[in-house]
């Protein structure tokens, strides 16, 4: 960006960067301050930014009405074993779409693609069938095994095999001289080398499972094996209505972990958009 | 350090033929230097030699053993790539004990070689700075440590000086020689730059489309070439070529004759091509005449491109000449140092 812009044109140019700002920020704080209103506050009109009333219980509510830990945990660990086993799958097949000559490698790499052309609600009905007759049904397994083997695996084994494609073809011809194989190559040279693309592709990875909405909605049927956003729809009254108050503290608190992983990877995060070529 | 040979050495990607049967005996602590214009297989034969190439036929024998099938890491040889190819991720002490690392080496073993290295090549402060963290001379010095630091048999050198400045250039091949002077190992150098092979082989070869054109220690390849290609490969600047014919009086050309060595008075009555290098021409009164088109001079020595007939000539004089373009001058071959090639294949007539 120039900086030798006249003050008149600076002021201009940060007060359009706030009010595009105002779509972005506004659910949040609405979200936040909402959570601790009580819930006649929430559609007192003229609306009330600043909460007038506090009622911190509803934070307390959450965790009697579910049982909240326990989803969060389901949510965490389910997170962190997409993860890690995303970044296993894809960075190994990205490797060897990238690097290794195979017959029919484009061709193959190609029939992968097209599983990114397929919305998972079209898959999701054979995929149910499929863990029913498993027996994995209302289990973790399918929130685990159709992201590692599913879209998201293939959109990370994408990104990683074009940046295995940029890596000098010498680097792995020196260390065959020195002596590697090609597994060791991978795993010494070349990944430790994908150290920016497999922290960006982590990131996303990890977002995409922790915000999973529809598979745990379609696989899952007890409470105490619900993932956070599910859990998120359960906190209604009687009648079904929503407790908003309630709801909007589960969902601040669901929030919290990717709003403090954005504060401290927020350069990561924005290196990662570049990297991928996703524009959020 | 050991002999490599290489027999009828083929390579062909599908139906396209690279490398059309080489023959080269590379005896043990000789540096050889395979030179060749861009494309002319030069590279194609070393990665031959390292294994990062399948050989499609012929047979190469590194140390007395057949390794036509062997893994680079299996064959005891080490690289130096064009790119340096250092592993980024590790400090200038880690990528030259990488090999030995991997191969098993106890950490006192590696930490001793890498030292050893490094003071051979100067290094000793540049050991924990990582491959971005160095120049390009310190990055090639680098290179060549995790080349020499597991003593191999056969060093291998793919234009290690193209991404150097002209200057480093000059000190990097320098201390190549002055490093293969110390070890004694076996080397195979590629270059395209004919000065660097001119001064640091003991033998060249040198390489045209996949085939072997000359091979012969620098100075034979300068004063006896074997054809048209390796007379005007080798020498800088270029042997000047003139087409003609052999008569009873010397090499007719264009209304001139110029005066040939006896040798040559067997081919009377045949086109030729007439072969000089540049500083093999003076200026003569007596000579014959050209129209200068071009001076450059050099400092040590001036360069002078002409007009010689219908052909452009370069020579190149020792002496201090105030010349300027379009200026008549006389210049006279030094008639012992002409080359005389034949029409048809350009094969040197003696």
């Amino acid at each position: 960006m120039k900086t030798d812009l006249s003050p008149r044109l600076r002021v201009a140019l940060y007060g359009l960067m706030c009010v595009l700002l105002i779509p972005f920020v506004f659910p949040t704080w609405w979200m936040v301050t909402s959570s601790i209103k009580p819930i006649s506050d929430i559609f007192a009109f003229p609306p009330q930014l600043i909460p007038q009333n506090y009622d911190w219980t509803t934070y307390s509510k959450v965790f009697e009405l579910q049982p909240f830990v326990q989803q969060y945990w389901n949510s965490a660990y389910i997170a962190a074993v997409v993860t890690i086993g995303t970044m296993v799958v894809s960075s190994m097949a990205g490797y060897a779409f990238a690097r290794i000559r195979f017959p029919y490698a484009d061709t193959i790499f190609m029939i992968v693609l097209l599983g990114l052309l397929i919305p998972s609600e079209v898959t999701i009905v054979p995929l149910f069938q499929m863990f029913l007759k498993a027996g994995m049904v209302n289990t973790h397994w399918p929130l685990i095994l159709v992201p590692i083997f599913g879209a998201p695996s293939v959109f990370v084994t994408f990104v990683m095999r074009q940046f295995f494609v940029t890596l000098p073809a010498e680097l792995e011809e020196a260390a065959r001289v020195d002596g590697l194989g090609r597994f060791k190559i991978f795993r010494k040279i070349a990944l430790p080398l994908a150290k920016p693309a497999l922290a960006s592709v982590a990131i996303f990875t990890f977002l995409h499972s922790w915000n999973l909405f529809l598979e745990p909605i379609v696989f899952l049927s007890s409470a105490d094996k619900f993932t956070l956003p599910q859990a998120l729809t359960q906190y209604t009254d009687a009648y079904g209505g929503p407790m908003w108050n309630i709801q909007l503290a589960a969902a601040t608190l669901t929030a919290l972990p990717v709003l403090i992983v954005f504060i401290i990877a927020q350069k990561q995060f924005v290196e990662g958009l570049a990297h991928t070529g996703l524009k959020g | 350090m050991a002999q490599v040979t290489l027999s009828e050495i083929r390579k062909s990607y599908g139906s396209v033929n690279v490398i059309h049967g080489v023959d080269l005996q590379i005896n043990d602590g000789e540096f050889v230097v395979l030179v060749g214009p861009s494309g002319c297989g030069k590279s194609t034969l070393l990665r031959m030699i390292a294994g990062l190439e399948t050989i499609t036929g012929g047979t190469l024998d590194i140390g007395g053993r057949i390794v036509n099938d062997l893994d680079p890491k299996d064959r005891d040889i080490a690289m130096v790539f064009q790119s340096y190819a250092l592993y980024p991720h590790m400090t200038a002490a880690t990528n030259m004990g990488f090999s030995l690392e991997h191969r098993g080496g106890s950490k006192a073993e590696i930490e001793e070689r890498v030292n050893w290295a490094a003071g051979i090549l100067g290094l000793e402060a540049l050991l924990d700075r990582y491959p971005r963290q160095l120049s390009g001379g310190q990055r090639q010095r680098v290179a060549m440590g995790r080349a020499i630091v597991r003593n191999p048999q056969v060093f291998l050198f793919d234009e290690p000086l193209s991404n150097l400045d002209a200057k480093l250039r000059v000190v990097m091949r320098g201390e190549i020689k002055s490093l293969h002077q110390k070890l004694k190992t076996t080397t195979v150098y590629v270059t395209h730059d004919q000065v660097e092979a001119m001064t640091m082989a003991d033998r060249i070869v040198v390489l045209n489309r996949g085939r072997v054109e000359q091979i012969g220690a620098p100075l034979d390849l300068y004063d006896r070439p074997a054809n048209r290609f390796v007379a005007g490969f080798i020498g800088s600047p270029s042997m000047n070529f003139i087409e003609g014919t052999i008569t009873a009086e010397g090499f007719a050309t264009a209304g001139l004759t110029v005066p040939l060595p006896i040798k040559a008075q067997s081919h009377v009555g045949g086109p030729a091509i007439l072969g000089i290098r540049p500083e093999h021409l003076r200026l003569d009164p007596a000579g014959i005449r050209a129209e200068v088109l071009l001076v450059e001079p050099m400092g040590a020595e001036t360069q002078v491109t002409m007009l010689l007939g219908n052909t452009q000539v370069i020579g190149v004089f020792r002496e201090r000449v105030d010349l300027s373009p379009d200026t008549v001058i006389n210049v006279m071959p030094d008639v012992a140092a002409i080359h005389l090639f034949d029409t048809d294949g350009g094969q040197r007539l003696d």
